[in-house]
């Protein structure tokens, strides 16, 4: 057997074992997918997105989690995305590259990391006690918001650093000042990665329980949240407590409730692909 | 039009330029040799002087066009056949200076009878002909005109040739004439030179825009086209 | 009066002398090459001229640069009105990701004129100036990256001449073009000459030896001869400069 005949058979066998891998993944989702659809998909009517929650589980709805999910949403975003994109365009394009810049990059990188949970201690501490907000929706989003920002923050870099180099000396070249050359030449070209970057951290927040339960959200909600020092819950509790009830009933309400959070994490998804496609066929370099 | 053009087309007007300055020097060594004039005569002596400053001049173009543009092709050749062509116009200048140095030296007029039977002045001003139409043709860029020339030269050879044989004659006969009669017969030669100078212009001409090589064939296949 | 003028010029990154005692004068409204091998300094000598070195964090220069007599490293001046004096075109065409309408007026829009009439006199009087109005006077509002390269070019150069400056800077304008659109925008140059001073640096010697009237050529940080460039392509005083135009470097 000679060389050649051998690499071929290496490359063929790395290439159906990267199948294998890849099949792996789809399948245990679509198992994943496909149970809680069987599980949850007969309960899902219009009175289930109406309802609030109950001790009888035919008759409770996920209206306060759902709309609690939506506050904290906007809250978080309207937080989160000046803070991180800003932050972002200061460290890439005004702070110098010395050895601060350095420290303050890989600790940033690494913020990215930190289970959430010790986020929800921090938000407790910081804006439930000392700046007194207790359970609100405006200390579930600020908690949030902390979680979020370095992925903001991180990828508005790098959508900076995509744009090319030959932009923004051509746009220095012309005359224009640092923030002209950001605001016409670099925020415009980098759109699309930056809003990619924000959606896929909203979608990262959505998802959360722990820090949102550390720092006090609420699992019974009768009431619709109405402003933001509101107490409130979101869908993950509502889900994480259902699932915790012996009763078969609640079980199924969690299937359901399971797939509208799915739902909108792909809706999020789903937009943020759209509209990265949508920029980069605009910019092609 | 691109900036090598300007500069070819300057270097033609420049040739052209030249080359009338060098006809003239003909046509005034002719009247001179006809009138006896040595004032004219020291006249074309002093333009020698222009005619060598252009060639130094054309040579300094032609230089520059290959340092600076890099001609290829037609751009090439033509460039080329304005160098050559510009020294065969210094040397054609040159012999009208030295039709005028005789003039200058010789004491006598010329015997009508002697420019007669020799046909000098038919030669001279074939030979102006010639120079004329080989700038017509340099001019045109046109190849059919050149070719005339290969033909006209063979006149000018003739006479050329009976020339000795005739002068020799004419010596025994006028004894009293034997210097003028042996400046004649320099002045046959060097326009029978005229001549060959022209033929070889032609030459580069045709060089130039066929990109056919005619040098040292017969003028029966120079006629060809 | 010399236009730019280079007096004693030491330019560091870092520890590195990257440019090395160069004095220079250049006469108004003609066009000076620039050559020399890679490395030898002569892109980073052209960016002193609009400061566009002034990003580079281990920059660092010492002596003087001067145009129209006044030196344009003092505290006073202020660097964006600098630029629009003295525009510059890159090696690799970098045209805005917008329409070519706006990548003209970019620079009209920055110094906050809105007037449309003057945008769209300023856009026909710079294209036609670029000899590229004929190519896309019907498709202004068509996104510049869809031109062909040296079209994306010519529009820079266009771009560039919009906010009127007197000196244009130009790194190897031409050398990410094919043969035909670099030979148009080299007679674009040579036709931009009449009104504007033009600086030029390029590895191909023809093209200095075609668009320039006189030739610096830089070796190893240094500036070894300028003089027409008649003499530097016919008879160079430095042998090294000799051995460069010849291509027997090294």
């Amino acid at each position: 057997m000679n060389n050649a005949v051998k690499n071929r058979i290496k490359d063929n066998a790395f290439k159906y074992f990267g199948i294998a891998c890849t099949s792996f993944g789809l399948l245990m989702l679509a198992i994943f997918i496909g149970n809680i659809l069987i599980e949850g998909l007969a309960r899902i009517d219009w009175d289930f997105i109406t309802n609030f929650p109950s001790r009888n589980p035919d008759k409770a709805g996920i209206l306060p989690a759902l709309v609690g999910t939506l506050w904290i949403m906007g809250l978080t975003a309207i937080i989160a995305i000046p803070l991180g994109v800003s932050a972002g365009i200061y460290l890439e394009e005004y702070g110098r590259k010395n050895r601060l810049a350095k420290i303050l990059e890989i600790n940033i990188s690494n913020l990215a990391g930190v289970p959430s949970i010790i986020y929800g201690l921090l938000g407790l501490e910081i804006f439930g006690r000392i700046m007194g907000m207790g359970g609100s929706l405006l200390a579930g989003a600020s908690t949030l918001s902390l979680l979020i920002l370095p992925v903001i923050i991180v990828s508005t870099r790098e959508a900076l650093k995509a744009v090319p180099k030959s932009i923004k000396e051509a746009s220095f070249a012309m005359g224009a000042s640092k923030w002209q050359t950001i605001w016409h030449q670099l925020l415009p070209a980098s759109f699309g990665g930056v809003i990619t970057g924000i959606i896929l951290a909203l979608s990262r927040a959505i998802g959360e329980t722990a820090p949102l339960i550390v720092i006090g959200a609420l699992a019974y909600v009768p009431f619709v949240p109405a402003s933001p020092t509101d107490e409130f819950s979101v869908l993950p509790i509502q889900i994480f407590n259902w699932i915790s009830r012996p009763q078969k009933g609640f079980a199924i309400n969690a299937a359901s409730a399971i797939i509208i959070l799915l739902l909108v994490t792909f809706v999020l998804n789903g937009i943020a692909m759209y509209l990265r496609n949508r920029w980069q066929r605009k910019v092609r370099w | 039009m691109s900036h090598l053009d300007i500069e070819l087309q300057q270097l033609k007007a420049d040739t052209i330029k030249m080359w009338t300055l060098v006809n003239l020097q003909l046509v005034k060594a002719k009247e001179s040799l006809l009138n006896l004039d040595k004032d004219l005569a020291r006249q074309v002596i002093l333009s020698e002087k222009r005619v060598n400053a252009s060639e130094l001049k054309l040579d300094l173009d032609c230089e520059n066009i290959f340092a600076l543009f890099n001609p290829v092709a037609v751009d090439l050749r033509f460039v080329l056949a304005v160098l050559k062509i510009n020294s065969n116009l210094e040397r054609t200048g040159d012999i009208a200076e030295s039709i005028a140095k005789f003039v200058i030296n010789v004491d006598k007029t010329f015997d009508v009878k002697l420019l007669e039977i020799t046909r000098a002045v038919e030669m001279f001003e074939a030979a102006i002909k010639m120079m004329d139409e080989v700038m017509d043709a340099f001019d045109k860029e046109n190849t059919l005109i050149a070719r005339k020339i290969f033909q006209q030269d063979e006149l000018l050879d003739e006479i050329n040739n009976k020339a000795n044989t005739i002068v020799a004659e004419y010596i025994r006969n006028h004894t009293e004439n034997i210097e003028p009669a042996l400046y004649l017969l320099s002045v046959i030669r060097k326009l029978e030179r005229v001549g060959d100078q022209s033929k070889n212009m032609a030459e580069e001409i045709i060089f130039y825009i066929e990109a056919k090589v005619l040098k040292h064939r017969s003028d029966s296949v120079k006629n060809k086209k | 009066m010399d236009k730019l003028e280079a007096k004693n010029v030491n330019v560091f990154y870092g520890l590195n002398k990257v440019i090395n005692d160069v004095s220079i004068s250049i006469k108004p409204n003609s066009v000076t090459a620039f050559i020399g091998p890679s490395g030898c300094g002569k892109s980073t000598f052209l960016r002193l001229f609009n400061r566009m070195n002034d990003y580079i964090d281990i920059f660092k220069m010492e002596g003087k640069v001067e145009i129209d007599g006044k030196n344009i490293y003092d505290k006073a001046i202020r660097v964006e009105e600098l630029r629009k004096k003295v525009g510059m075109v890159f090696q690799k065409p970098n045209p805005f990701p917008k329409t070519i309408y706006e990548n003209i007026v970019y620079g009209l829009r920055i110094q906050g004129i809105k007037d449309k009439n003057i945008l769209d006199e300023t856009v026909e009087k710079s294209l036609k100036q670029a000899a590229l109005w004929e190519e896309v006077k019907d498709k202004l509002k068509n996104s510049a990256l869809a031109l062909s390269g040296g079209q994306q070019q010519r529009l820079c150069i266009a771009r560039t001449l919009a906010v009127e400056p007197t000196v244009i800077l130009m790194d190897e304008p031409a050398s990410a073009l094919d043969p035909i659109s670099s030979a148009k925008v080299e007679e674009l140059i040579y036709e931009l000459k009449n009104n504007y001073t033009i600086v030029i640096v390029t590895h191909n010697m023809q093209q200095a030896a075609r668009v320039s009237d006189t030739t610096a050529f830089f070796y190893m940080g240094e500036l070894i001869e300028h003089d027409s460039t008649k003499i530097i392509f016919t008879n160079p005083k430095n042998e090294r400069t000799q051995n460069y135009v010849t291509g027997r470097f090294g």
